[in-house]
């Protein structure tokens, strides 16, 4: 027995020597930057004699769907650079989940945040600032005069400061077979009533009428939020979080009845609780399903070459009718401004930095470059651009058509997940799932909702 | 003990090595304080830094409203650990952890031994069945969560299909939540089966020839054989696939992720999922630190009912 303990700390001790030895040598070794993701660009000619400096920044534009987002990106460095004597910029690109998820998280614990960074406004972006860990650029914005020309900042606003700038806007309506209404002689309908009886008679025709795939809870909770901000008014969802609404009050309810209603009526694919995200537009770009709610940035995909490229030419966009007893303006658009550019505190500190990210600013948010994410990219302006400009720059057939849409809505919100705290939502994720899944009732799941709210009120305050 | 086979291997091999003297020597050795101390102080010092000092960090943590972020925290006692045990939703998730230990243990490590045994008894293609078994294992995770959602899937499934060939109506597996739990053991069973056989296996082939013959002789049929010879002797291997199996079960979470993401409406969630769902994705890092504290004690409450219950009365085989 002591013989055997004896070898075995023998080993033990050899291993750790061992391991001790390799572990600083490749620590050593490791250059600074071995990121694949990772691009230096040249510096700049420097006009004056500045002194050199490197800021880095971690954007999310990695892999082929984002690449015309990444050259745009890339021109806005090198204008940035060309401007800000000394100026280098270190582009580092990490997969947005991952950055969002872990990597972020784990910088801003640390405080080693970088310079520049993609970024979600709410809870992240609230909750770093709360922490003291991005920068106030409200300075910034007004020495720019561009701090009105934002449609909305408030997922990124903490107490009148603005901690970080939306890259573009995202609106959530109906993508609908343009192909098979006309077939069946059906036009865009103008009221909800005339919605359902739109639902029915696809039904009735054998087609499934909503596409789905509810196995990620935000994907079935894009319609319920629609529906709740037309029952109950699009301000409804900030009021949740005052306590001037109740999630069980009966016009939110109302939202969740409709919603059981069409699963119970089969208006959405059977088994949507085991799909993906992927599977519910696979239904509308095959043909089975004959109308998908979902985000504008799925219309990159109705391209040549693309997921949907079957269907080019052939889809329509339309904003969820109005509702004759509803509350508030009926034509108001879910548009969702949670994703974009933050700063670190850190940068404050230094001067040549703050004027750098003064530039860079300048030089990504402008209205030339949102007509060009528009255009080149489908991503919807976060800020307010000329109208006409758009008008004579958008070719795509079905970016004109959400484009029209956008000019008849005279209120937009923000999705409810960028403004309920963090348990609502994960709460609101469950309830859905066990409403569509048949193991609640609207009112149980309001219920259920209403208490988590509750609480989460309590703690905030 | 997982650790345990090999280093067990090498210390018998060393031993043979050090035989008379060598031993004695190292003996007088230890009997100094400062030597000895230089052996052991590498492998706590390692000990403490990987085990010892994150535990106390989470249980630190555990105590605080930490969002994993901000510098100030607020002490507040074990109100973190008082949420967990009294939300419904955590318990599901602990219910949907002893779904795993038992389905591991009464539905699993029955078909490994019997598989291990059958194979074992094949005369051609051994390594065949072999390598066919241990497929599953070098597979990722995600890759077989993409295999079996396609086995699922409602309308085009295998299952589904099977099942309509004989009349009966489809199941939605991973969209109803009576379904979705057994579907995730299933898979997860698939994709473990083959290592343990691997292991049972290599138990079974290492029993001495003679002992098996003997029995032969002595008129014994095969499945006396397989039940007096063969499982006595690979009991203490099977022990080591019930704990591998139980620890196994109690840190599931990708293969849950990957196929349903603790849904629908959470019925699938085990305490790792909803420790990320409900703690970690809402910033609340002290929850988290809570949640994680309390999966280390259930692990080690049924790691000591473990060496009780099972583990002490397998004794070591010498041949």
């Amino acid at each position: 027995m002591k013989k055997s303990l004896l070898m075995l700390l023998t080993f033990v001790f050899v291993a750790s020597i061992a391991l001790a030895g390799c572990g600083s040598k490749t620590a050593e070794e490791k250059p600074a930057t071995t990121d694949n993701n990772t691009t230096t660009t040249e510096p700049a000619k420097e006009p004056e004699q500045a002194k050199p400096f490197e800021m880095t920044i971690r954007h999310t534009q990695v892999g082929e769907q984002k690449k015309t987002r990444f050259k745009m990106l890339q021109e806005v460095v090198e204008k940035t650079q060309g401007e800000v004597p000394g100026l280098t910029f270190k582009l580092d690109g990490v997969d947005s989940d991952v950055n969002r998820k872990e990597k972020l998280r784990g910088e801003m614990a640390s405080g080693s945040v970088p310079d520049i960074f993609d970024a979600f406004g709410s809870p992240d972006a609230k909750t770093y600032a709360k922490a003291g860990k991005m920068l106030d650029i409200t300075p910034i914005l007004e020495e720019l005069g561009i701090k009105d020309k934002f449609t909305n900042l408030g997922p990124w606003t903490v107490d009148g400061k603005v901690y970080g700038l939306p890259i573009g806007a995202s609106a959530e309506a109906v993508f609908y077979n343009k192909e098979y209404f006309e077939q069946k002689g059906l036009k865009i309908p103008g009221t909800f009533d005339e919605f359902q009886t739109l639902l029915e008679t696809i039904k009735k025709d054998g087609k499934i009428p909503l596409a789905a795939g509810s196995k990620a809870s935000w994907v079935p909770l894009m319609i319920t939020n629609n529906l709740w901000s037309r029952t109950a008014g699009s301000d409804v969802t900030e009021k949740f979080n005052t306590g001037d609404a109740k999630w069980t009050d009966a016009d939110v309810v109302a939202a969740f009845k409709t919603h059981k209603d069409w699963v119970d009526k089969g208006y959405f694919k059977k088994g949507e609780l085991g799909l993906e995200y992927a599977d519910m537009r696979t239904q509308f770009f095959n043909g089975d399903a004959v109308m998908m709610f979902d985000g504008t940035w799925a219309s990159v995909l109705f391209k040549e070459g693309q997921d949907g490229g079957k269907l080019v030419g052939k889809v329509g966009f339309f904003n969820l009718p109005a509702f004759t007893n509803g509350k508030g303006d009926q034509t108001s658009l879910m548009q969702d401004v949670n994703n974009g550019y933050g700063f670190s505190a850190e940068v404050a500190k230094d001067p040549q930095k703050l004027a750098a990210v003064k530039a860079f600013i300048k030089n990504l948010y402008n209205e030339d470059m949102q007509i060009r994410g528009l255009v080149e990219d489908g991503v919807l302006p976060s800020m307010k651009v000329d109208q006409t400009k758009v008008d004579a720059s958008v070719k795509d057939p079905l970016m004109k058509e959400i484009a029209g849409v956008l000019t008849h809505v005279n209120i937009s919100y923000a999705a409810f997940d960028s403004i309920v705290p963090a348990d609502v939502n994960t709460e609101i994720g469950v309830q859905i799932q066990k409403l569509i899944g048949n193991q609640t009732t609207p009112e149980k799941a309001a219920e259920a909702i209403q208490k988590v709210q509750e609480e989460a009120n309590a703690s905030a305050e | 003990m997982t650790g345990g086979a090999p280093f067990h291997f090498l210390t018998r091999r060393f031993t043979i090595f050090l035989e008379d003297g060598a031993d004695t020597v190292m003996n007088k050795a230890m009997r100094n304080p400062y030597i000895y101390a230089l052996f052991v102080i590498p492998a706590l010092v390692l000990f403490v830094m990987f085990f010892i000092y994150p535990l106390i960090n989470a249980v630190y943590y555990s105590l605080t409203n930490w969002n994993g972020v901000s510098d100030h925290l607020k002490f507040w006692g074990i109100k973190n650990y008082t949420k967990a045990l009294t939300d419904e939703t955590f318990w599901n998730a602990v219910k949907n952890n002893g779904y795993f230990i038992l389905f591991s243990c009464f539905i699993q490590v029955p078909i490994i031994v019997i598989s291990s045994l059958m194979i074992a008894n094949v005369k051609r293609f051994k390594s065949l069945y072999k390598t066919a078994v241990f497929m599953p294992t070098v597979m990722s995770t995600a890759v077989i969560g993409i295999l079996w959602g396609f086995i699922y899937n409602y309308d085009v499934g295998l299952f589904n299909k099977i099942l309509g060939f004989f009349g009966a109506e489809a199941i939605d597996w991973l969209g109803d939540p009576k379904f979705a739990m057994l579907s995730i053991l299933i898979t997860n069973g698939w994709q473990w089966t083959g290592f343990y056989i691997i292991m049972v296996l290599a138990a079974i082939l290492s029993i001495p020839k003679d002992l098996d013959e003997a029995a032969e002789i002595d008129g014994a049929t095969g499945y006396q054989r397989a039940m007096k010879i063969t499982m006595p002797l690979i009991m203490p291997v099977v022990s080591v696939v019930i704990m591998l199996s139980i620890a196994g079960a109690m840190k599931a979470a990708d293969i849950i992720i990957v196929m349903t993401k603790g849904g629908p409406a959470g019925s699938t969630d085990v305490m790792a999922t909803y420790m990320i769902k409900y703690a970690i994705t809402n910033f609340k890092y002290g929850y988290g630190n809570a949640i994680s504290v309390i999966i280390f004690v259930f692990t080690m409450i049924l790691t000591v009912l473990y060496q009780v219950l099972i583990a002490r009365r397998s004794e070591r085989i010498e041949y």
